[in-house]
């Protein structure tokens, strides 16, 4: 009889995929967000031109600071131009220069880091000590120093935070390489004869690379936050070109046409939500003390 | 102990002083001539005028010897003349450090009391809704660019539901306190002017806001963190089973251990807060050190800029130096041999 | 030296502490009394120096044309003519060489002492003397002679060089040889050394006008009270206080709830917000300031500009209408070359006849006399600050799409501002687009720029008839005939096409409809203080 007491145990599987399901998405569901959030910013930064309704250069002042309506869908800015279109166009530039930033000064940094650590005595010494006086140096007169000797333009801002950008990375491989250099296994390998360099990157690397890919993950944003600012600041792109920490600043005093600096903000504020969401859960996924037990 | 932190101590002074002479290397690369910034056009013309004002401000010097007349001063406590305001550097530092001090101050106290409570609530209460949502807030605080959720703020706040004040310290028509510290919450309680209190106050709940956003993602994640780990303790599965109420257990047993790397990674975050304000301050028209760092930077004024850039590698270094203390503390397998 | 430092800045802290214990006493009664002060709002950061014989910034003459005078004066709006203030009568003597002022009777400094020469003379000295920024504008100054109480002679270098319009800017201040030397004022030779005196400047005014200066409270506010002496009655505020503020939104709202009287820094966006707002108007006045581009002659740094076709077609590539009322709002007006509208009976007029104006089909053929038919590619040097209420960039992007409709390609270079002015100073800029802000109306000071310093940075080599139009303009004193000779100096400039301006501001400022006679001028000063009074 359909209508029994006895649970079926079709039912009972239907019920546990559901709970499953729901475990998964409590657990995985920001971080699936954050990836699709990334996902989608890089597709609009791949077709971006293709995407925009207007070309993002197009000046026309008897149509400026128009608010969003159905031909400017983020109304235009103070040269008539689209801000949508702009927006999407924005996209390459921040994140291409986000990853960049991250992935070389995380590459330098955890080099030097590992290096540092594996070393140990005196280099470790300076090379730390290198670190310390690179972090205590304000980002923003640096970024200003280069670019008033090299001039204003995207690789120069890239460059002056590359040079900030390491230390972080540095730090952090050297605690971690220090934690498994005092392991067991790599007193073993020691004994049993393998060469540094070996134990370096086939036992100690692998253990250490999760938490350095969740700081490279969680870094990318604060590297286009950072990269806005700058270019918030004056540095950076070179204008016709969109970004969308310059467009942000060329809006600050039009509070009555907040759509101007509303959008790009916007726009920072999701990607880098995406980036972060995506890396705590990374963080998270690969920290078994977090895993419900 | 001793010897390390005199090493410390003497090392910490070396990369103060490093940290100026990489910005004064960087400074003399760039090709432009600050004095052409201060003179007018007919004045720039002048070729008597102009060396008489390179003359003033040691530009006609080689740059080895401008270096060392800067540390010449440097060690009497001289950081030489701005170019750009014509003030004794330190004078121009004195002025606008107290209102980054008191931004700086009340945004990490503002942070704290959100973090705190929100950290331990998220840990004890652990992947329920209350954990998620405390997570959503601190990623998101964390997300928004600085000067963009500053705009925002004021546009909403100050533009469009005119609650709140508007940029700078105190209100056009405020009275401003006889002058002690600096800071105006100090300075106003101590002259008994509590409608000047009133208004600087006022004044800085918008731009605190911004600042205490930007560190309560941080804060939060390592309260929790370290709260989750002092709850997984031994001696707290021995207090629960001696039956003391869970509320004791979390406030009076795990907090305080659990505080500990909070503490370090705080004086972190209080000291990105005081040397790094420069977009809060610019927008809030904030009278404090970062907008002067931007401003000397602009005007490639290199007295203005070394000044600045020795304060701020200072305070980093102190906190450095503090929190690998406290790290050494804690962590044993982290000593060096 | 530290201790010094430390003595200094207590010092100055409690002076401060004064002043603000001052404020404080009359505070009570200033709440009641909002209507005795007059309260400007303004952004004063930039001022480095109140000591008239060092000022150099945009903000202090605001302070200075109102507590010091000068010989003579100028009407807004009229600045070609100079009237009577602290001279009563002028006229050139001793062939030429000299102007004899007679001075005004029963003048008093703001502590009572009598206005005579020997103050005309401790001024001017220590102006030459002090050989800082203002003193340049003196350059044509040989001596100052003092000839008796109430008269004395201002000896030129060259008669046939102007001095009398020079003699209405604020950098000619008069003030109390007493007061000054007695706080470490030096006016003789020994000046730039030996004075001492810039200090007390900066928070005290040693003059003769309505108003005087008793506190500057850097980027917080510069106050003025009444001088009680003044021989022109009583100024009708009992005191001013021009309040830094320096974000154009909170001087917006600051103007509107009547916490300041007169907002200053309002861009083209805020002011337009105000239109219906029944108690705030906008007083405004054509300034004498530009925004100008500058093309090189330079054939090394591009061949294509070195051709005077080639620069025409830029000319008239660009939507100077669309710059105007696009981005400026409307409020500013066109001169047809370097020298600004109101100056040397220049109008509009002479735009509409022999100025550019935006034509595609005429810049079209000018490239192709150029040997250009598919238009050229140069480099535009720009930084990225804000000029009246809008952004060089801004400008400049503007500029850059008109000129790519005619296949013309300004590729921007922005730079910091010192970068810029370094490079555009020096020399080495193909083209540039900047700001000319004139200390005094005199019309020399103009052309014998544009054929002299800046023709220099443009690679421009000014042909010798050129150089003689000028020199015989400055010299003619005749003024209908001064007026054709630079009608026709500014047709040759037209047609070499080095400067292109694109606009002139129309300065307009927001004040609220509790003052009258808030009379702007452009003539450095901004406002005449003495005349504004409750309504």
């Amino acid at each position: 009889m359909s209508a029994g007491l006895a649970p079926s145990p079709a039912a009972d599987a239907v019920a546990a995929g559901r709970a499953r399901r729901g475990r998964w998405l409590r657990r995985y569901g920001l971080a699936a967000t954050g990836g699709a959030i990334v996902l989608a910013w890089i597709l609009v930064a791949i077709f971006a031109t293709a995407l925009a309704p207007w070309p993002y250069e197009q000046v026309d002042v008897t149509r400026r600071l128009l608010p969003p309506s159905a031909e400017n869908w983020l109304g235009t800015d103070l040269l008539g131009r689209d801000v949508f279109s702009r927006l999407l166009v924005g996209a390459r530039i921040s994140l291409v220069a986000g990853i960049v930033v991250v992935v070389v000064g995380g590459l330098v940094g955890t080099l030097i880091g590992g290096i540092a650590a594996y070393a140990g005595g005196r280099a470790e010494e300076w090379m730390m000590r290198a670190t310390d006086l690179v972090m205590c140096f304000p980002p923003i007169i640096l970024a200003m120093a280069i670019a008033a000797a090299l001039g204003i333009g995207v690789t120069n801002t890239i460059l002056a935070m590359l040079v900030v950008w390491w230390p972080k990375f540095a730090r952090l491989a050297r605690s971690l390489v220090l934690v498994q250099r005092n392991q067991e296994y790599v007193e073993a390998a020691h004994v049993l004869g393998f060469g540094p360099a070996r134990i370096l990157f086939r036992h100690i690397v692998p253990n250490a690379v999760g938490p350095l890919v969740v700081l490279l993950t969680l870094d990318v944003g604060t590297a286009i936050l950072t990269f806005a600012g700058l270019n918030f600041l004056g540095l950076g792109v070179i204008p016709p070109t969109p970004e969308w920490g310059q467009m942000v600043s060329e809006g600050r005093e039009l509070v009555e046409q907040w759509w101007v600096a509303t959008f790009p903000g916007i726009a920072i504020l999701s990607v880098v939500i995406g980036f972060n969401f995506l890396g705590d859960g990374i963080r998270d996924w690969l920290d078994p003390k977090s895993r419900r037990r | 102990m001793f010897r390390y932190l005199t090493l410390r101590l003497a090392s910490m002074a070396v990369m103060a002083v490093l940290a100026t002479l990489i910005v004064f290397l960087i400074a003399t690369q760039v090709p432009a001539d600050p004095v052409l910034a201060q003179l007018g056009d007919l004045q720039s013309a002048d070729k008597e005028l102009v060396a008489a004002y390179r003359r003033k401000w040691g530009l006609d010097l080689p740059i080895w010897q401008q270096y060392l007349l800067f540390l010449k001063g440097l060690s009497q406590g001289d950081l030489g003349q701005s170019i750009s305001t014509h003030r004794p550097v330190l004078e121009d530092i004195r002025q606008y450090a107290p209102a980054t001090i008191e931004l700086a101050t009340v945004s990490f106290l503002l942070a704290i009391a959100i973090s705190i409570p929100l950290g331990v609530l998220a840990a004890v209460k652990r992947d329920t809704p209350v954990d998620h949502l405390a997570r959503l807030v601190s990623l998101i605080g964390v997300s928004a660019p600085t000067f963009w959720l500053a705009f925002i703020m004021l546009a909403v706040f100050y533009g469009g539901l005119q609650v709140a004040p508007g940029p700078g310290r105190l209100d056009v028509t405020a009275l401003p306190p006889p002058s002690w510290s600096g800071l105006l919450l100090v300075d106003s309680a101590r002259a008994g002017q509590w409608d000047t209190f009133h208004d600087a106050a006022a004044h800085l709940v918008l731009p605190s806001i911004v600042l205490a956003a930007s560190i309560v993602g941080l804060l939060t994640r390592t309260v929790r963190a370290s709260m989750l780990e002092a709850l997984a303790q031994d001696y707290v599965r021995v207090a629960r089973a001696k039956g003391l109420r869970e509320t004791a257990i979390v406030v009076r047993h795990a907090l305080p251990n659990a505080l500990v790397p909070v503490v370090t990674l705080g004086g972190i975050a209080y000291a990105i807060l005081l040397t790094g304000a420069v977009m809060t301050e610019t927008i809030f028209s904030w009278p404090g050190l970062g907008r002067y760092t931007f401003r000397s930077a602009i005007a490639l004024d290199f007295p203005g800029i070394m000044g600045i850039t020795l304060v701020v590698a200072v305070v980093y270094l102190v906190v450095n130096l503090l929190v690998d203390l406290s790290y050494a503390l804690i962590d044993p397998r982290v000593v060096r041999r | 030296m530290m201790m010094e430092q430390i003595l200094l800045s207590r010092r100055l802290m409690l002076a401060g502490a004064a002043a603000t214990g001052a404020l404080a006493a009359s505070g009570g009664a200033a709440a009641q009394g909002r209507k005795s002060v007059l309260v400007i709002g303004m952004d004063i950061s930039d001022g480095r120096n109140y000591d008239p014989g060092r000022m150099a910034d945009y903000s202090p003459p605001l302070t200075n044309g109102n507590v010091y005078e000068t010989l003579v004066t100028q009407s807004p709006g009229d600045y070609v003519n100079v009237k009577p203030m602290l001279a009563t009568k002028w006229e050139r003597v001793n062939g030429g060489k000299s102007w004899r002022f007679t001075l005004r009777q029963g003048v008093k400094f703001w502590d009572g002492s009598p206005f005579t020469a020997d103050d005309v003379k401790f001024s001017l000295d220590r102006l030459v003397n002090l050989k800082d920024q203002p003193g340049v504008y003196a350059s044509n100054l040989e001596a100052v002679q003092v000839v008796d109480a109430s008269t004395v002679d201002l000896v030129m270098k060259d008669p046939n060089s102007p001095l009398l319009i020079n003699c209405a800017a604020p950098a000619f201040a008069i003030y109390s040889r007493k007061l000054v030397s007695a706080n470490g004022g030096v006016s003789d030779a020994s000046a730039n050394t030996a004075d001492k005196a810039t200090q007390y400047l900066n928070s005290s005014s040693a003059g003769t006008a309505a108003y005087r200066m008793v506190s500057w409270e850097r980027n917080t506010a510069v106050t003025l009270v009444r001088n009680e002496h003044w021989w022109g009655g009583k100024a009708p505020f009992e005191r001013v206080v021009i309040r830094h503020i320096a974000d154009g939104a909170a001087q917006l709202l600051a103007v509107r709830r009547g916490d300041i009287d007169a907002a200053f820094n309002l861009t083209a966006e805020q002011l337009a917000s105000l239109r219906g707002d029944a108690n705030v108007r906008l007083e405004s006045t054509v300034s004498l300031d530009y925004v100008y581009m500058t093309l090189t002659g330079n054939a090394e740094f591009n061949p294509a500009l070195a051709k005077r076709e080639a620069r025409q077609a830029v000319a008239h590539a660009i939507d100077y209408d669309g710059i105007i009322n696009g981005l400026v709002g409307g409020f500013a007006v066109r001169p047809p070359s370097f020298l600004p509208i109101g100056a040397a009976g220049t109008t509009e007029a002479f735009t509409k006849e022999f100025g550019y104006r935006q034509d595609l089909d005429k810049a079209k053929a000018f490239l192709q006399q150029a040997g250009l038919p598919n238009g050229f590619e140069f480099d535009l040097s720009i930084t990225n600050a804000a000029i009246v209420g809008t952004n060089y960039q801004v400008i400049a992007q503007k500029v850059q799409s008109d000129l790519a409709r005619v296949g013309i390609k300004a590729n921007l270079k922005p730079l910091d501002p010192v970068n810029l002015r370094t490079q555009y100073n020096g020399g080495r800029t193909t083209s540039v687009i900047t700001f000319w802000n004139p200390p005094s109306p005199e019309t020399d000071l103009w052309a014998s720029a544009s054929i002299e310093r800046v023709a220099k940075r443009v690679g421009w080599d000014v042909p010798q008839p050129m150089r003689d139009l000028v020199k015989a303009a400055a010299a003619e004193q005749d003024q209908a005939r001064q007026i054709a000779l630079y009608k026709q100096y500014q047709q040759q400039l037209v047609d070499n096409a080095h400067y292109l301006i694109l606009l002139q501001p129309i300065y307009r400022i927001a004040v609220r409809n509790t003052l009258k006679n808030f009379n702007v001028t452009a003539a450095g000063w901004y406002v005449e203080m003495e005349q504004v009074e409750p309504a």
